[in-house]
């Protein structure tokens, strides 16, 4: 543990880590509403002054931020092994187990009280799977099945990458299991791994799950093919608030110091944070200095 | 339907509430509904509250599946309502009440007929008596 204050490791709700993802994340209100497949009507056409349309513009720029809120990132949950209970003289009477949830509507999920009556007598609190499973019996969630789909299946998993739809299966994943979970942590670290390989960061762009992407390459150090991509499509912005996070995760690395020594800003900070972090020094610098043909070209003309 | 609606209506004299099991489902394939109603009323009639649920049968995870409602249950057993043998044994088990001792009974008289079976071909005297 480190031995500074809390303050030292960011959490991935802090504020200033929230805007710097946000910022990343983008907000292409084309990509955020586009037809998702619902039923067809025939479209409506309306007739709107300027200011009116400015409005419509404004009102859909809230409810796109809305839409884009990123789902939490947390830890592993720890197997729950409680025994309540021991009743060894009654082995022999059962020879399935009984499973008793409380049904009472004003207690949250998490407290409620699952326990299990094994064949040979132990009364035991339930486990996170037997959980979820009478939770989602009982008291039935928009989207969540009692027994996941397949699809979640790591051989499957392969099929929907090949298909281009890790969003979709990232939604999926946030409605199927709970943030804690191993599956859901599971599932989105191979959508983040696939896209990394594949360098697929626009798929994930201006969706809510952008921010997990981009917290969970930081924390692994991975971050050379973002970079690479956002220098490509001419993100600047986007690449200082990515080497501003990496900082603010990594503070004892070396370009984090020199960084903070000398107040880079803007390209300075990528080429000093390529100099001494990346490990595809060669490509970061092809895109740089397109990107800077590119300005010179464009200022010139 | 002028049945019906007596039925419905019905005043009892005497009697009290009992918390005990509804049998609903289809054939071969029973489901009991954990119901607080009248002592008089019909098994499967009308209650004046349900409070949970029980599958007998296993699902495909090998579970008996049961629902109570904590809450309500304690609310009616606070009005002066009484269980059902089943009731009370369910209750039991699920640990919301002591184990009802005719669990603890049932158990022994299992294992002292297991017992019995194992122990006379093996030897010739009569099993050791009848432990009361």
């Amino acid at each position: 543990p480190p031995a500074e204050g809390e303050a030292a490791r960011p959490a991935f709700g802090d504020e200033a880590v929230q805007t710097l993802l946000r910022r990343m994340t983008g907000l292409d209100l084309q990509k955020v509403f586009r037809p998702v497949k619902t039923e067809l009507k025939p479209p409506k056409y309306k007739l709107m002054t300027e200011a009116q349309l400015e409005e419509a513009t404004r009102k859909a720029i809230e409810e796109a931020k809305e839409k884009l809120i990123m789902p939490p990132v947390l830890n592993e949950r720890e197997p729950i092994d409680d025994v309540l209970a021991e009743d060894k003289f009654l082995e022999g009477t059962e020879t399935t187990k009984y499973v008793f949830t409380d049904l009472t509507y004003s207690i949250p999920h998490r407290e409620r009280f699952i326990v299990v009556r094994e064949p040979n007598g132990i009364l035991r609190k339930a486990t996170w799977e037997e959980r979820d499973r009478m939770i989602q019996i009982f008291f039935p969630k928009e989207g969540r099945r009692v027994i996941p789909p397949v699809v979640f299946k790591d051989e499957h998993l392969v099929t929907v990458f090949q298909q281009d739809r890790h969003e979709d299966i990232l939604n999926m994943c946030v409605a199927q299991f709970e943030p804690d979970s191993p599956d859901y942590i599971r599932v989105h670290h191979r959508t983040y791994d696939d896209i990394e390989k594949h360098a697929k960061y626009d798929l994930l762009r201006s969706t809510r799950h952008f921010g997990g992407m981009v917290w969970y390459l930081v924390n692994r150090k991975k971050t050379d093919g973002l970079l690479t991509d956002m220098i490509h499509r001419d993100l600047l912005d986007d690449a200082t608030s990515l080497i501003t996070l990496y900082h603010m995760l990594h503070p004892e690395c070396q370009s984090a110091k020199e960084a903070k020594e000398r107040k880079l800003q803007g390209v300075d900070l990528i080429k000093v944070f390529v100099k001494t972090e990346s490990q595809k020094e060669g490509y970061i610098q092809l895109a740089l200095q397109a990107y800077e043909e590119a300005m010179a070209t464009s200022t010139a003309s | 339907m002028v049945q019906l609606g007596s039925r419905l209506l019905k005043g009892y004299r005497g009697g009290h509430v009992v918390i005990r099991f509804a049998l609903g489902g289809c054939t071969n394939r029973p489901f009991y509904r954990i119901v607080a109603a009248h002592s008089r009323r019909a098994r499967d009639g009308k209650y004046l509250e349900q409070l949970g649920c029980l599958d007998p049968l296993p699902n495909a995870h090998g579970e008996r599946v049961a629902g109570l409602n904590l809450e309500r249950l304690r609310h009616w057993l606070g009005c002066g309502a009484q269980l059902s043998r089943p009731a009370e044994k369910l209750l039991g088990l699920a640990g919301f009440l002591p184990l009802h001792p005719m669990t603890v009974t049932g158990a022994e008289r299992l294992r002292q007929r297991a017992r019995e079976v194992a122990a006379p071909p093996a030897a010739g005297s009569p099993g050791a008596g009848d432990a009361p």
